[in-house]
């Protein structure tokens, strides 16, 4: 617990974007990690192992709370078209890291689906492979594929609406 | 590759998901292409803007949760199946421990006849047989019984048979032939 217990805290902070949560979340993790250690193959990342723990009791908690966590970001689908010269998106994310958008980017994330945030903390964050997310994730790579680049795409638009309306404010 | 790069392969290379080809076909393309490197950066940016505020907003370990762990491991109470098993141990543990002292009991002896099955020596009987005879003053058997011994030690495909018949005191020539 010692030497997993920061990062596990931390991922579980993240999925669940707050506080309380996620100690409930760690805590659970643990009690399971102590239970079922048996059935961790030797060879295997253990963060790996319990970072999929989190998920699943994670995905659980979800079900459970059904109604809650249900107000899901309509996802976009649409394919991106260009014509010609593309069209810059947005500024460089530069600037706004160095306007401090930690808080905006958290915010932004926790708008995201919970698998989409999934996606993003495991790839972006924890920079783990496809292959080793949907192992974790319990999916295809293909749908980590999908909903990594939904997410990105989900979560520059909104940092744009985000600084768009700062500006007008 | 004439046309702008998608975000998503972008996205991919930029993890380095793609195929060696791909990759290199990517790297040329970006190369050739300001429109899709300013993409890239964009796309890079904002996994590095993701990992900083991480960083920024990352957490301790509240040492509560380590307690509230064992607490719960301490206090956790056993599934039913686990109640179940811790409940029938004691009424399982001494039929099955009187069954495996039966199985042994009866299993041992029959596997050690069947794996080291009893040999008799037939030539030692012989010899000790004839041996009596020729020393008893109240028997003529004593050449025949010699016979009986040099014929076990030729032919060893029936020595027990040859020993009854020696004990039975088949000295005449005719039950030897029988024998042979």
């Amino acid at each position: 617990m010692q030497q997993y217990g920061k990062a596990t805290y931390n991922f579980a902070y993240r999925l669940t974007g707050n506080e309380p949560d996620a100690r409930d979340l760690t805590q659970d993790a643990f009690v399971r990690v102590y239970k079922a250690w048996r059935s961790f193959q030797p060879g295997t990342s253990f963060l790996s192992w319990i970072y999929r723990i989190v998920t699943n009791l994670y995905r659980d908690e979800l079900r459970r709370r059904k109604g809650r966590y249900q107000e899901e970001i309509p996802e976009d689908n649409a394919p991106q078209a260009y014509g010609g010269q593309r069209p810059l998106a947005v500024t460089p994310i530069d600037d706004y890291v160095e306007r401090q958008l930690s808080e905006p980017l958290s915010r932004a994330l926790a708008l995201l689906s919970p698998d989409q945030r999934q996606v993003i903390v495991l790839a972006d964050i924890e920079e783990y492979s496809y292959q080793e997310i949907a192992e974790i994730m319990g999916c295809s790579i293909g749908t980590v594929r999908s909903r990594l680049h939904r997410a990105r795409a989900l979560l520059r638009r909104m940092i744009e609406r985000g600084k768009q309306q700062k500006q007008t404010s | 590759m004439s046309e702008h790069l998608s975000n998503e392969l972008l996205i991919d290379y930029l993890r380095k998901e793609l195929a060696p080809e791909d990759d290199a076909l990517v790297l040329a393309h970006l190369e050739a292409c300001a429109g899709c490197r300013r993409e890239h950066e964009i796309e890079a940016s904002l996994g590095e803007a993701l990992r900083l505020a991480a960083l920024r907003d990352e957490l301790e370990f509240p040492s509560m949760i380590k307690a509230r762990v064992w607490e719960a491991i301490r206090s956790a109470k056993p599934s039913p199946v686990e109640r179940l098993m811790a409940y029938l141990r004691p009424a399982l543990a001494l039929p099955v421990a009187a069954a495996l002292a039966i199985g042994l009991f009866f299993a041992t002896p029959a596997m050690r006849a069947v794996m080291n099955p009893q040999k008799i020596d037939a030539t030692y009987y012989l010899e000790v047989h004839a041996a009596q005879q020729s020393q008893s003053p109240f028997t003529e058997r004593g050449p025949a019984a010699a016979q009986l011994i040099e014929m076990s030690q030729l032919d060893t495909g029936t020595p027990t048979d040859l020993a009854d018949a020696a004990h039975q005191g088949l000295a005449a020539p005719g039950a030897l032939d029988a024998v042979r």
